[in-house]
Formats: structure tokens, C-alpha cells, sequence
């Protein structure tokens, strides 16, 4: 390990929250050109650390080191000054302003006439952007970007600043494989000229594949280092729940029962095309009671477009094909009339479109199924405390009151409320959009628990994810989609993760490296 | 589609996970949290405590509490206090109404036209009256959820053409209310609700604006369309996609905020015996600061009709102490737009989410 | 969260509506003459006075405000206060009501309406308050004076001005008329056509309402010099519209093809007698304000121990070219 040239040393920070300590005496070093990986579950002191580092957090205990000098920062900007950026795990963009506008927001390029000089700010972004891998037209509103495009273009905002230091905060979260892989070719580009990069991640081939050094924390506190390149899995995963890895998941295998839904050749004719925008362009697929099934598929393959479909939330179009749900033909018209059929959905976004975060635990997980705890609209508190109560216990939700702040739970016990609150409106079918996107691994765990212990009910499952071991491990059938259309389908029993994505991909694509352990 | 069709069974279903989860959840609360959900409470408090404070005296007796001007206060803020418990429904869905003021002037002219010139019984014109403002309101609220307008543009139309619609009805005059059993006279039962008092004890317009507010503030514990309506206000697309009837609730919403300035306007008109079409100017401002006061967000979702009944009674008991002291009337308005500031900026430190 | 809030937000409203619970009931009604002089403590005394004003931000009102206060100043035993109700009836019965809590010993007050605040001035008269009305009438006789100019007699003034004065060959008028609704818009109306009745070649042609504004006169105005191509004279209801009359016109260079004649002639620098001295209005007719005569009233109520009329109605007067300077220097003694 190279601790000749430390770029950043960081030693004993300490930082509390109330009576809670998100920092104890963390040491932290980075190098120059070092991919160092932070880990931990969430909650383990990550986020603050690096909110430490690049200005967001200014009252601490401890001190910085750049370059050998000590160093305190004013906030962000004057971070940033000094050549610290960071990438956010919750997207700063401005959603009205083009991809161009945002990664120069606050330093946007003049003319000689002191206007905004917006040829060069598109010019110079398709050129970040293509470096970063991306083809996206820099004149498009962020807002109508996809959460994964959105990434893409915050990290291009970042590297753009030219920093010395730069932390990604889970920066693949919302990326399909392909993507990764073009970062991971940027990343290596920033080392060789001697950026040094924070990365935090849960996903540990990742880790493996990037990075040069590895640092757990667990409860605020530093538990070890290590080169990621030797560990095990198991072995990082020990280190940052504190105990032994309990056994290879495996959900119950259940006997599938009658065909629950069957899409026939469904597509969509937009009323007004949206750039970016892929629906359904000749799709057929089946999920049977008590059955997993996934959705693969690159970034805008049209998973999302699907989902959304299904549920009735999608914008208006001329629909042709045929979607049956339990032996009769539907018209999906909205969520209301999708619940009354037993379809329950659990979207991507779980902050922007799944829960009011400033809402109680138990408003957010009784709102889909409020006629069932009272009379006449009224609503019977106790019966409603109970409905949730059972909920929270079956799916094994830590938190404090019922009456607390959603917001103040972490991400995957949020998501576990979302899942509570389809799991009361006693759907037959669930969908489920990325549904372990930004939880951690515990939780993660208990979500796959929970979906074996459905299809055990006979629920069935459509479950579209970007990560293919997830695919490979929890489903049945994999239906992989390509470009609006299904173009493959996969038994998990006889094929792995490299089928998946070579479908995915499609025989023009060239197949690069794949690392993930096969 | 390709061999796995006929393997409807899993042969396996595994991924790599660990032991016991270790999220952590933490309860927002303490002291201070406290301090800040009650914040119009003790404001109300506060204020009323300053008003007891410097209150004028005569012959040893603190004007500011005796009877006759607790009632005033209170009689004073229930038209406001009505319009701001609907304007806070309309604000927790993440609205404004803007029309209220407008509503309640048509509503004071259409009773005084309805019992004076045409003769209708009390219950007729109140029935009617309310159904206007109801209507109103839900066209306004058809236009914001399905057409699409926001609100602010929606009830700012609203506005103008309430106020027209006074206008027109009236003939532009202010349309006086006497009462008896003749022609052109109201009955003397509508004389009752204008009693300053009811049976001597309490006036009536505080009676009903009490009435109000305990239904509205037991009407968003119990019901489960309060639920849809903080659910609305909190997060819209989240709202939607968990089958709350979105369309339903906002125009439902907009419907009670129109029949509740509609009541306030017959209150108005028999309090002052009289329907004129430029009644109720710039009330819709003054209900919003009550909003606003008591604490309700005006990003929608979150915020409570108690906050904004004690919101309304601290602008009333602060308008009253201010009078009863004589300050400028120029310098009144600088002290109510601060106090105004000071309640939002109270919002902006308010801790956690 | 609701759980706390209910009681605590429940318990405020009861308290304060079992405050209320106090309250007399004021339909008994002792003998309002005898009151009156009860408050009389003669030159010794140190006498509170409240001015209820319905609208300061109209000029008229506001001299009015200027002109009780100017007068009170000669009277040391005085104390005035005051309060607007921003034209809205319900504050005024508010503001009303604060004085007889504050028992205050005389009553000044200009209503924004009649009806409604009938009811509360009868109140205040009941409590042995004396009561006097400026301007605007209430309804009934509680009250103990009332002073104010007579509308009807100031519309035919201008009515005959116009027939005799400036169109004795007859001509085409437009009327610029007050806000609808408003009492002193419909005697302005009702007295303007009394007094041009005389000569019946002078006819009125168009009639706007400017809602009082000067802005609203201006645009009102604009639209009749469109549709009417002969226009001798412009009655206004009030200076500010006439002002804004003369503007539209001068905009198309028509000022000088037609007479203005406003009322009001408040003695400020943008009132209507420096309009006329400077050329811009043909002639205007004051509306007093009452304000100097309401306190000499108050003197005689409460200082000495004596009685008023009823009802003291103020006569108007031309201002016109003539006498426009010299009026304004009475009127501004201290420059």
C-alpha cells in the first residue's frame, strides 16, 4: 500500500449526532492516483466521513490533512476550491436545466460579452460525457432523464471540475452493467493521472474490480483495511455486519401453481414520443402464481416502461396486444383500478415516488388500503396500528414508533414500509422496479426472504433489476428485454449471469470483460 | 421464448446474504422538536401573555381580559378563522385558494339578495348559498386536478370572477338586510345568527367558527380521506401510484374551502347586515398568514387546523392589543408582516426532515 | 402529533370563548341624551377622543384625519387617536369596539358604509358615548351629530355650473362617475342631473365609472374619446378621475377641445383647487372634511357642558380660476 504520497490523511474524526455517534476516531488516508473503497452498512459512518471531507459537515472533532497542511473548510465551494468533489447519492440536479446548464452550474461559460455562452457549454459537455461513456444530448432537461442517465451526468459534472480528490457515493447504484464498466475505464483513465478517488459501494465484485485498498467502518468506528483483491466476499461482509455470513440465501422452492398474468404481444404507440423513453414494442411474457420472474436489460431496454404499463401509470397510447390477468383481458386504467385487480406495485424511486418521507411509518404504510380499517371513512386507529404492526413484524422493520418520521429510517427499512403498504392491499401480483436499489446488505437479505415467503403464498413476482446475481438468485425465469422487445428467457436453474447479459446486450454488442464470480 | 417455459419449478432460488440486519432507526423527538410542532400554541400563548402585559388599565382593571373584549377578539377572527380552516385543507394538498375573499363577498350578497329581494325563507338562501361556494370551489378544483392548472392561476381566475359574479347579482350595490315578516325583509330567524350574542353568552359567529374547527380538526384525526389529503400535499406521484384517489381528494378539497368562505360569507352579511359585492377584500391573505402561522407548510403535507385556529386567534388577540394601545395603523401593518416572517423563519429552524 | 395539538389548540378556544362568555346583552338602552352630558367635565377635564376612519389611503380621508388633528392641537384638554379600517366594514366595527372598551370619551366616526355600521355606533351611544358621524350617515338616530357635506346640492352646483357657466349654448357631457354602490357617487349622479335639467340643450352622451381612481379615470376616458368625437365638457365625480380624464385626453392632443370639472377641492399639492389654479380643471367644488367642525363640536359636548345639532350640513363652493389661490392659503395658514 502506497503510504508514501498521502494526498488526504484524516485523523481522528469524531462527529455526533445528538447522543449518536456517526464518527468515533476514524484514521483515513487517500493517495495520489488510489482507488480507496469505503465500506459499511448504511448507517456505518460513510456518508458523514466524506461529508467531513468535502465541506458539507463543518463541526467535527479531528483533524484534516492536503498535501501535509492542515486544512479547514468553510463548506462545499471552498472544498471544492481545493480540489475535493463529490458525487451525492441523492442527485443534485436541477431537473429543468439541460445536461450542459447542470454540470456548469454556478461556473457557466461567458462570451467576451459576459453572456452565457451555451455552444461551448454543449460542446464541452458531449465531450465530458463521451469520455464518461455516455451519449446523451446535452440539451435535454435532466428532469427527463432516467435515475441511471442522472448519474452519468453527475459524475461527468464532477470529473469535469478537474478535482484532485474525488468521492463517488455509491455512483453505480442505477447503472446496468455496461455502464459500470465504461466508469470503471474512467476511473482507471483519473488514477493513471493521479486523482485520488473515494469510492463507497455496496457491491463488492465491484470493489474487487476498482479498487486498490479498502477500509470497513461499522457503527462509526474503523474496523479494518484491507486489499480487496485478497478477501473474500464473506470475509468483507464479516467484517462490516460483525458477525459470520449465515448461509448462501436460498428461498423455499415452491410449486408454481395456474398462470396469474400473460402479456401477449403487447406495445405501445406513444401519443406524444418521449426522448428517452422506451415502451413496450411487442412484449410477451407469463408469470404464474408462486412464481419469481425477472426483468433484465440494459439502461432504457424498457423494464421501467413495463412495469409502469402494467400498473396503469404509464402516459397515454394506443395499446395493441392482449394482457390477461387470471384468464380475463384487462385494460389497466390507473393504481386504483390495478390494486382492485391484486396488482401492487413498488417503484423505482422510493424517495420520489414511493413514500412522503416527513410522513409517520404508519401513515406511509396504511395509505393504500385505508377502506379496510374503518367504517364509512372513519378510521379505526387501533385497527390500522394493528394492520401495520403485523406488517412491520413479518417483515422484520427496525424502527422506533410507528409515529416517526419515515425519513428517519434507513433506506432499505423504507423500503420495506413500501413493500408493507403493497403487502396490505393483498396484491396476487407484485411488481417490483429495482426493488434493493440503495439497500443494504442486511435488508437486501430480508427483502429475497420475503419474496421467497410470497411466491410461497402464491403470489407472483415480475421483478426487474439491473443486477444480475439478484436476477439469477431470486427468480425462477429471467425475461430478458431489449429495446422495448423480449428477446430472451432464462431458466436460473441452467444459466448464469453471462447469458443474461450477452441477451441483454445482443450479438452486436461487443462483450467485454465481465468480471463477477461465475 | 425458449426452454424455460416448461420448467415452471425453480430449481434454485440463492443469493449471497448475511446474518441479522443491523439498520438502526431513529426516533426524531425531544424537547425542542416539542417546542416546534406546538409552535402556534405557545405563540397564541406568548402573545396573549405580551397582550395581558401591556394592555391598557383603567380603574385597576386590564382592558384586554375583561369579557366584553375577549369576545370582540374572538368574534373578530372567526370569519377569518372559517376561511383558514378551508384554506388550510387547500394548502396541505400543496394548493393556495386566492378566491376565498371573492367567495365569501358573493356569498354575503347572495343571502342578502336571496331573503331581501326575493323573498326566499332562511333555509332556501342558506342552502343555496352554501351550494354556490361549494360548486365554486369544485370547479376550481376540477380545473386544477384534471386540467391541470395550478392552483395559484386557477383561484386567482376564481378571484375575478367571483368578484363579477357579486357584482352582477348585486347590481354593483351594497344590499342591506332588515328584518321582519314583510316583503324585502329577512326573516327574523336569519336576525338570530346576527344576535351579537347567543342567549348572552356567546357570540355567534365564535359559535360557529368553533363548530368548525372541532369538525375539521376531528374530521382530519378519524377519516381516512384525511389520510389521502396528507398524503396528496406530502408526495403526489407517491400518492398516485398508492391508488389515492388524487383527482377525487383535490377536488373534494377545493369543494369544502369554497363551502367554508361561502359560510364565512353569511356570517359576514349578518353580522353587518348587509351583502356587498366588495366584502371580504384581501381576506384571503389574512387567512393564508393564519395558515401560515399556525404552522401548516406551504409546500403541502404537513401541518395541522389547530396550528391554524391558533394561528388565527394570535392574529386576532395581536390586532386587538395593538389597537387597544393606539399604535399607528401604519405601524400595525409593520408589526403583523414581521410577526408573519418571524412564524415562517420559526419554520425554516424547525429540526429534523 | 395531533395527539397533544388537539387538546392544547381545543383548550385555547374554549378559554377564550368562556372569556366571552361575559357579555352584556345591549339591548337595554338607557337615555342616550342624558349620557351624552355626562362626560361633560368641563375645562378641567383631559378628554380621549377616537376617530374611526373607513380608508386613509383615499386623500380626502386622510385630510380629513390631518384636519381633527390640526384642530385638536388648539384644544390642550384633547387626546385623539386613530384607527383605519383599510375600507372594510368589518375592521371598522372592530375598531369601533375597541374604543368602548377603551371607554374613550367621545366617538369620531367616518363609515365605510351605513348598514353595516349602524349597529356598533349604536352601541358605542347606548354605552353614553357621544357619537359623531362625519361624512357618511348611519341609519336610525343613535348618534349624537352628524356633520357632513350634502352630495345632492354638490352635484347640482357642478350640474348648474356646466348648463350656465360653461355650456350656456348647450353641448355634449360624459359623467365619470364614483365607485357603483357607493352613496355619494348615486347623490352626485342624482343632483348633477337635477342642475343641468334647466338648460336641455346640454346633454349627456356617455357616463363611465372610474371607481374613484385617477388610473380608472384615465382608462375610462380613453375609451370615450374613442367612441365619442365631440366632447364639451367632462364631469367627474371627484379630482382624481377628472385629473385622469385630462390625461387621456392631452394623450391625443384633444385637452384643449373640452372643459374639466372635478369635486372635492382638497387643499393639497395634488389636490383639485392646484388643478385649477393651474388650468388643468375648469372648476371644482369642495367637499369639506368636516374634520375642523367635528372638534369644534367635541369642545362644545364635553367642554362646555353644551348641545349641538343634529344634523349640521356644510355648503360647497366653486373653486374656479378666480379664487383658487386664495382659497388654498386659507386653507394652508402655515404655508
Amino acid at each position: 500500500m502506497a503510504e508514501v504520497a498521502a494526498l488526504v490523511r484524516m485523523s481522528g474524526i469524531g462527529k455526533r449526532y445528538g447522543g449518536v455517534h456517526a464518527c468515533r476516531e476514524i484514521d483515513f488516508t487517500l493517495g495520489a492516483g488510489e482507488v480507496h473503497a469505503l465500506l459499511g452498512e448504511n448507517g456505518a459512518g460513510k456518508s458523514t466521513l466524506m461529508k467531513i471531507l468535502s465541506g458539507d459537515v463543518t463541526d467535527y472533532d479531528g483533524r484534516i490533512e492536503l498535501d501535509g497542511e492542515p486544512v479547514t473548510f468553510a463548506g462545499p465551494t471552498d472544498a471544492q476550491a481545493r480540489g475535493i468533489a463529490m458525487i451525492h447519492q441523492e442527485l443534485d440536479l436541477v431537473p429543468g436545466l439541460s445536461v450542459a446548464d447542470n454540470i456548469f452550474l454556478g461556473r457557466e461559460l461567458r462570451t467576451p460579452w459576459r453572456t452565457v455562452d451555451r455552444r461551448r457549454m454543449e460542446r464541452e459537455a458531449r465531450a465530458l460525457l463521451e469520455r464518461s461513456g455516455v451519449h446523451l444530448d446535452p440539451r435535454r432537461p435532466v428532469g427527463e432523464l432516467r435515475v441511471g442517465e442522472q448519474q452519468l451526468v453527475t459524475i461527468a459534472k464532477a470529473i469535469s471540475l478537474d478535482a484532485r480528490v474525488l468521492i463517488m457515493d455509491e455512483p453505480t447504484s442505477a447503472l446496468t452493467t455496461t455502464e459500470v464498466e465504461r466508469l470503471f475505464v474512467v476511473i482507471r483513465e483519473l488514477r493513471r493521472s493521479g486523482v485520488g478517488i473515494v469510492y463507497i459501494s455496496h457491491r463488492m465484485e465491484e470493489i474487487a474490480q476498482v479498487a486498490d485498498r479498502a477500509t470497513v467502518l461499522r457503527n462509526g468506528q474503523f474496523v479494518t483495511s484491507f486489499d480487496p483483491r485478497k478477501l473474500t466476499t464473506a470475509e468483507v461482509v464479516e467484517a462490516m455486519v460483525g458477525r459470520p455470513v449465515q448461509t448462501m440465501f436460498t428461498t423455499p422452492e415452491t410449486a408454481t401453481g395456474d398462470e396469474l398474468l400473460r402479456v401477449e404481444n403487447l406495445a405501445i404507440k406513444p401519443r406524444r414520443p418521449r426522448p428517452g423513453r422506451r415502451d413496450p414494442d411487442g412484449i410477451s411474457l407469463s408469470v404464474r402464481a408462486g412464481e419469481i420472474v425477472g426483468l433484465a436489460g440494459l439502461l432504457g431496454a424498457g423494464r421501467t416502461e413495463l412495469l409502469e404499463t402494467l400498473y396503469g401509470v404509464a402516459p397515454g397510447g394506443a395499446r395493441s396486444g392482449r394482457i390477461v390477468l387470471q384468464g380475463k383481458e384487462i385494460q389497466p386504467r390507473g393504481p386504483r383500478h390495478a390494486l382492485s385487480h391484486g396488482i401492487g406495485f413498488v417503484p423505482e424511486d422510493r424517495r420520489a415516488s414511493g413514500l412522503v418521507l416527513f410522513h409517520s411509518i404508519l401513515a406511509n404504510t396504511v395509505v393504500s388500503s385505508l377502506p379496510a380499517y374503518g367504517r364509512l371513512g372513519v378510521i379505526a386507529r387501533r385497527l390500522e396500528r394493528a394492520a401495520s404492526i403485523r406488517m412491520a413484524d413479518r417483515l422484520r422493520l427496525k424502527f422506533g414508533r410507528l409515529q416517526d418520521d419515515v425519513g428517519t429510517l434507513s433506506g432499505g427499512n423504507q423500503q420495506k414500509v413500501v413493500f408493507a403498504r403493497m403487502l396490505l392491499t393483498e396484491p396476487k401480483l407484485l411488481l417490483l422496479d429495482e426493488p434493493t436499489r440503495g439497500v443494504d446488505i442486511g435488508a437486501k437479505a430480508e427483502i429475497y426472504r420475503l419474496l421467497g415467503e410470497l411466491a410461497g403464498q402464491g403470489i407472483g413476482v415480475l421483478l426487474a433489476s439491473s443486477e444480475l446475481p439478484e436476477l439469477v438468485g431470486v427468480c425462477d425465469r429471467v425475461v430478458v428485454l431489449r429495446d422495448g422487445r423480449d428477446v430472451a428467457s432464462f431458466s436460473t436453474a441452467d444459466s448464469g449471469e453471462g447469458d443474461l447479459l450477452a441477451a441483454a446486450m445482443g450479438e452486436s454488442a461487443v462483450f467485454e470483460e465481465v468480471g463477477g464470480p461465475q | 421464448m425458449t426452454n424455460a417455459q416448461d420448467k415452471p419449478v425453480a430449481a434454485e432460488r440463492s443469493v449471497e446474504v448475511v446474518g441479522e440486519p443491523t439498520a438502526i432507526a431513529e426516533s426524531s423527538g425531544g424537547v425542542v422538536a416539542t417546542l416546534f410542532r406546538f409552535q402556534s400554541v405557545f405563540g397564541l400563548l406568548a402573545v396573549f401573555v405580551a397582550a395581558i402585559i401591556f394592555s391598557p388599565r383603567r380603574d385597576g382593571a386590564i382592558l384586554f381580559v375583561s369579557a366584553d373584549n375577549l369576545a370582540n377578539v374572538v368574534r373578530a377572527v372567526s370569519e377569518i378563522g372559517i376561511i383558514a380552516v378551508g384554506m388550510t385543507f387547500v394548502i396541505l394538498i400543496g394548493g393556495i385558494d386566492l378566491s376565498v375573499g371573492a367567495v365569501l363577498g358573493l356569498a354575503a350578497v347572495g343571502s342578502a339578495v336571496l331573503m331581501v329581494e326575493s323573498d326566499w325563507g332562511l333555509l332556501p338562501s342558506v342552502v343555496l348559498v352554501l351550494a354556490v361556494g361549494l360548486v365554486f370551489g369544485a370547479l376550481q378544483g376540477i380545473a386544477t386536478a384534471m386540467i391541470g392548472i395550478q392552483s395559484f392561476i386557477v383561484t386567482l381566475a376564481g378571484l375575478q370572477i367571483a368578484r363579477g359574479l357579486a357584482r352582477i347579482w348585486s347590481d354593483g350595490q351594497g344590499i342591506a338586510i332588515a328584518y321582519g315578516n314583510g316583503p324585502h325583509e329577512a326573516p327574523d330567524s336569519f336576525a338570530i345568527l346576527g344576535e351579537r350574542t347567543f342567549g348572552g353568552l356567546v357570540p355567534i359567529p365564535v359559535l360557529i367558527f368553533a363548530v368548525v374547527a372541532v369538525a375539521a380538526v376531528m374530521f382530519l384525526r378519524v377519516s381516512a380521506f384525511s389520510r389521502h389529503l396528507y398524503a396528496v400535499g406530502g408526495n403526489e406521484k407517491a400518492a398516485r401510484l398508492s391508488g389515492v384517489p388524487v383527482v377525487r381528494v383535490k377536488v373534494a378539497v377545493f369543494a369544502i374551502c369554497g363551502l367554508l368562505a361561502a359560510l364565512a360569507g353569511i356570517v359576514h352579511a349578518v353580522q353587518l347586515n348587509q351583502g356587498s359585492p366588495n366584502d371580504g377584500q384581501g381576506y384571503e391573505l389574512d387567512a393564508i398568514a393564519a395558515v401560515v402561522i399556525g404552522g401548516t407548510s406551504l409546500a403541502g403535507g404537513r401541518g395541522s387546523v389547530a396550528g391554524t385556529v391558533a394561528g388565527a386567534l394570535l392574529l386576532g388577540v395581536l390586532n386587538n392589543i395593538l389597537a387597544l394601545n393606539n399604535i399607528d395603523s401604519n405601524i400595525q401593518l409593520l408589526i403583523k408582516g414581521l410577526v408573519i416572517v418571524a412564524a415562517a423563519a420559526l419554520q425554516r429552524l424547525r429540526p429534523t426532515s | 402529533m395531533r395527539n397533544l395539538k388537539l387538546p392544547l389548540a381545543a383548550a385555547a378556544v374554549l378559554a377564550l370563548v368562556l372569556a366571552g362568555c361575559g357579555t352584556t346583552n345591549e339591548r337595554t338602552s338607557d337615555n342616550p341624551q342624558a349620557a351624552s352630558s355626562k362626560k361633560c367635565k368641563g375645562a378641567d377635564g383631559k378628554y380621549v377622543i377616537g376617530m374611526s376612519q373607513a380608508n386613509v389611503a383615499e386623500p380626502y380621508r386622510q385630510r380629513m384625519d390631518d384636519d381633527i388633528k390640526a384642530a385638536a392641537k388648539d384644544v390642550p384638554q384633547f387626546e385623539v387617536k386613530f384607527a383605519d379600517a383599510a375600507q372594510d366594514n368589518a375592521k371598522q366595527v372592530a375598531d369601533v369596539e375597541n374604543y368602548i372598551t377603551q371607554q374613550v370619551d367621545l366617538l369620531i366616526i367616518s363609515p365605510n358604509e351605513a348598514k353595516p355600521l349602524t349597529a356598533v355606533v349604536k352601541k358605542a351611544y347606548d354605552k353614553g358615548i357621544p357619537v359623531l358621524v362625519l361624512d357618511r350617515k348611519v341609519e336610525g338616530d343613535a348618534y349624537t351629530g352628524f356633520i357632513g357635506g350634502d352630495n345632492v346640492e354638490i352635484g347640482t352646483q357642478a350640474g348648474k355650473y356646466i348648463a350656465e357657466k360653461l355650456l350656456p349654448n348647450g353641448g355634449n357631457v360624459v359623467e365619470l362617475k364614483g365607485l357603483a354602490g357607493a352613496t355619494p357617487q348615486a347623490e352626485r349622479h342624482e343632483g348633477f342631473l337635477a342642475g343641468i335639467k334647466e338648460n336641455p340643450k346640454v346633454k349627456v352622451i356617455a357616463a363611465a365609472s372610474g371607481d374613484w381612481l385617477r388610473e380608472k379615470g384615465q382608462a375610462q376616458m380613453d375609451a370615450l374619446l374613442k367612441a365619442n368625437p365631440k366632447i364639451d365638457v367632462v364631469f367627474s365625480h371627484n379630482d382624481p378621475m377628472a385629473e385622469g380624464a385630462y390625461l387621456a385626453a392631452k394623450a391625443v392632443g384633444r385637452e384643449k377641445e373640452m372643459k374639466f370639472t372635478g369635486i372635492d377641492a382638497l387643499p393639497i399639492p395634488s389636490g383639485g383647487i392646484k388643478a385649477v389654479e393651474q388650468g388643468r380643471l375648469s372648476a371644482t367644488f369642495t367637499y369639506p372634511t368636516n374634520g375642523k367642525e367635528a372638534i369644534a363640536a367635541a369642545k362644545k359636548l364635553l367642554i362646555d357642558c353644551g348641545t349641538i345639532e343634529k344634523t349640521q350640513t356644510l355648503h360647497t363652493r366653486l373653486i374656479d380660476k378666480s379664487n383658487a389661490t386664495q382659497i388654498y392659503a386659507e386653507e394652508n395658514p402655515n404655508g
